[in-house]
């Protein structure tokens, strides 16, 4: 099995991966612009259920991981039904509601462990495992943020009068875009409940899930590289800043707000059409690549954009 | 002749007792209203400042956690944790320490919006509201690192200790804190209603571009605004020091998500609506406490907010644009 330099990083890496897995969902659930405060418990969700699976029922890994999946994105199919009429904001709010209900729910099931967790679970989750989960999800983000329906999603959020003249189906989008993504949170969920073998119900809370938020607003949430990049940074961060506990949390506070402030589409940032990506104009200078100036450089579409 | 003789003991505050039913609800009443007032403190400044800079500041829960700890300091490391003052004493040191607590919240607040909100404002919603979080972090590890992660007791300065009226209890220091909250808060009312700058304050939350082409200073009420509602806060993080006898950096936590919650249900329009959730939601969290189980306080709040968002997305007593 791959082994990086030291089985402290291996597990370091590791929870990066899953988490950018679960990031990967926020950013496909949230690119027609309804931000979803409620994606830990959604991968709570998948984690129980695929945690129940293994260890009470003997499942293997990957149907239970699929199951975890389905069970995120039928729970996400009915929060997104529940918000798709609301406004943003109350949207939000509601993601953020159901959440802690989830999370009080949990509490009270004493079948998956209620106050005490769900424990037991079969270590499946493995470095090598992680690795190949986040390539999957980053082929799939590729692949999404190229089609039909990333494309639509991406008009939605700029503008979703534009888009609903444009011959766009808003509330479909919204609700399509949103259960993915809460599946792909689910599957994530699983594989987290099978590295650290215990489901707790608080880790379906407000907390949890603005922790994901950071992690795809902070690493770019235009594109897909932006949840991998978030999830690896600042799972790293915290890890290279080794010195008291306190203190490294205050410098990642304040790096996190110089961040977001001087960066505020995210680290990796958005493409205005037209433009090549920072990475190949960096390397065309350099020399490694061929080619001439950009294509139509066309400057990003006004600095008002609506709120997001 | 039985009757007189149960009259003519000498019991000086005692009337004939209630039934045990209704002394347990009052009791949960007198608790609800005073952790409520204070919720509704912190609520306001919330409020404040997101309906007039459309800012959300995250790190303003941690300025009472700075208003908290401010106490702690004074109380404990400055004067040696005083226990037996006379209220002539008292009553200027309470005082005192208010003001210390309001212009170490003022200070953090108007710092938080120099270096923070002035600069990532006006992009999206989501860049100050993370901006704001990465400072929360920051205080409360702050605070963590300086005074350690466990809470630190604070003597409570009022003299006297709990008062019993009819078979409900209350420590004078509740009974302090509730009435400073609501001052704070009539003042506040006062400010925004009769002052030409509280009008200000309200014309930029309702309409800041016609405010602002009607020749008001848009960024001096903004900070005018936010350095109010700091000093709010952190005297609010005095009383919260003084009621739980203690400062922990991570009190900010909890407080902050319920004083949300409050501003969420109220709607940022009407003052008196923010005091009346606040107060509702201390009540509610007593009632749940005391009569079903204190696992479910934390949760009360998130299902109020569940129940009144699905009906009145703009809060109970609506807002200035949603």
């Amino acid at each position: 099995m791959i082994a990086l330099i030291t089985p402290y990083w291996d597990s370091i890496t590791l929870i990066a991966a899953v988490t950018g897995v679960i990031a990967m969902g926020l950013y496909i659930s949230s690119s027609a612009g309804a931000l979803s405060v409620a994606h830990a418990a959604l991968a709570g969700i998948g984690g129980y259920l695929g945690g129940v699976l293994t260890t009470n029922f003997a499942w293997a890994f990957v149907p239970a991981l699929v199951a975890g999946g389905l069970a995120g994105a039928l729970t996400g199919l009915l929060l997104g039904v529940l918000i798709l009429r609301m406004n943003p904001l109350v949207a939000g709010l509601t993601t953020l509601a159901f959440g802690e209900t989830a999370v009080v729910i949990a509490y009270n099931i004493k079948y998956i462990g209620g106050g005490s967790s769900f424990y037991g679970v079969p270590p499946y989750t493995t470095l090598t495992v992680a690795l190949i989960a986040i390539a999957l999800a980053a082929v799939i983000g590729w692949r999404f943020d190229r089609s039909r329906l990333g494309r639509s999603a991406l008009a939605v959020r700029d503008d979703d009068t534009a888009a609903a003249a444009m011959g766009i189906n808003v509330n479909l989008t919204r609700l399509a875009v949103f259960t993915l993504g809460a599946g792909i949170a689910g599957v994530g969920g699983a594989l987290r409940v099978h590295y650290i073998l215990v489901q707790r119900p608080e880790d379906l809370g407000f907390f949890e899930s603005l922790s994901i938020v950071i992690i795809w607003a902070v690493g770019g949430s235009y594109t897909f590289w932006g949840p991998i990049a978030g999830a690896f940074v600042l799972t790293f961060v915290p890890e290279l800043l080794r010195f008291s506990a306190e203190q490294r949390f205050m410098v990642y506070g304040l790096l996190l707000a110089a961040v977001v402030i001087s960066r505020p589409d995210g680290m990796i940032r958005r493409l205005p059409d037209g433009q090549r990506p920072d990475i190949q104009r960096l390397l065309r200078r350099v020399g490694l690549r061929r080619g001439g100036p950009d294509v139509h450089p066309v400057k990003a579409s006004g600095d008002e954009r609506p709120e997001t | 002749m039985a009757r007189r003789a149960r009259w003519s003991s000498a019991r000086t505050f005692e009337r004939p007792t209630w039934g045990r039913d209704v002394q347990q609800f009052i009791q949960e009443i007198v608790n609800g209203l005073v952790t409520g007032s204070t919720y509704a403190v912190v609520a306001l400044g919330f409020g404040l400042v997101f309906s007039v800079m459309r800012v959300i500041n995250m790190a303003h829960p941690d300025l009472a956690m700075m208003g908290a700890y401010a106490a702690y300091v004074i109380i404990v490391l400055v004067l040696g944790g005083p226990t037996d003052l006379s209220l002539v004493v008292a009553i200027p040191l309470l005082i005192g320490l208010l003001v210390v607590g309001a212009a170490v919240g003022g200070f953090g607040g108007l710092m938080i919006e120099r270096l923070v909100v002035r600069p990532s404002r006006g992009k999206y919603l989501l860049v100050p509201f993370i901006a704001t979080a990465g400072v929360s972090i920051f205080l409360q590890n702050g605070a963590s690192a300086i005074f350690g992660p466990n809470p630190r007791s604070v003597d409570p300065i009022l003299p006297g200790g709990a008062v019993h009226i009819s078979g409900v209890t209350f420590t004078s220091m509740q009974a302090a804190a509730f009435a400073i909250s609501v001052a704070m808060m009539i003042a506040l009312r006062h400010y925004v209603r009769a002052t030409k700058w509280g009008l200000a304050t309200r014309a930029v939350a309702d309409l800041a571009d016609v405010t602002s082409a009607c020749g008001v200073n848009v960024n001096a009420v903004s900070r005018l605004t936010i350095g109010v509602a700091s000093a709010m806060a952190g005297a609010a993080g005095v009383i919260v020091a003084l009621i739980q006898t203690q400062a922990s950096p991570f009190m900010g936590l909890l407080l902050g998500l319920k004083s949300f919650v409050c501003m969420l249900v109220a709607g940022n329009r009407y003052i008196e609506g923010i005091l009346a959730v606040g107060l509702g939601l201390g009540i509610l969290e007593a009632m749940v406490t005391g009569y079903i189980s204190s696992q479910y306080r934390d949760a009360v709040a998130f299902g109020l907010m569940l129940v009144i968002l699905l009906f009145r997305p703009s809060g109970l007593f609506g807002s200035y644009d949603t």
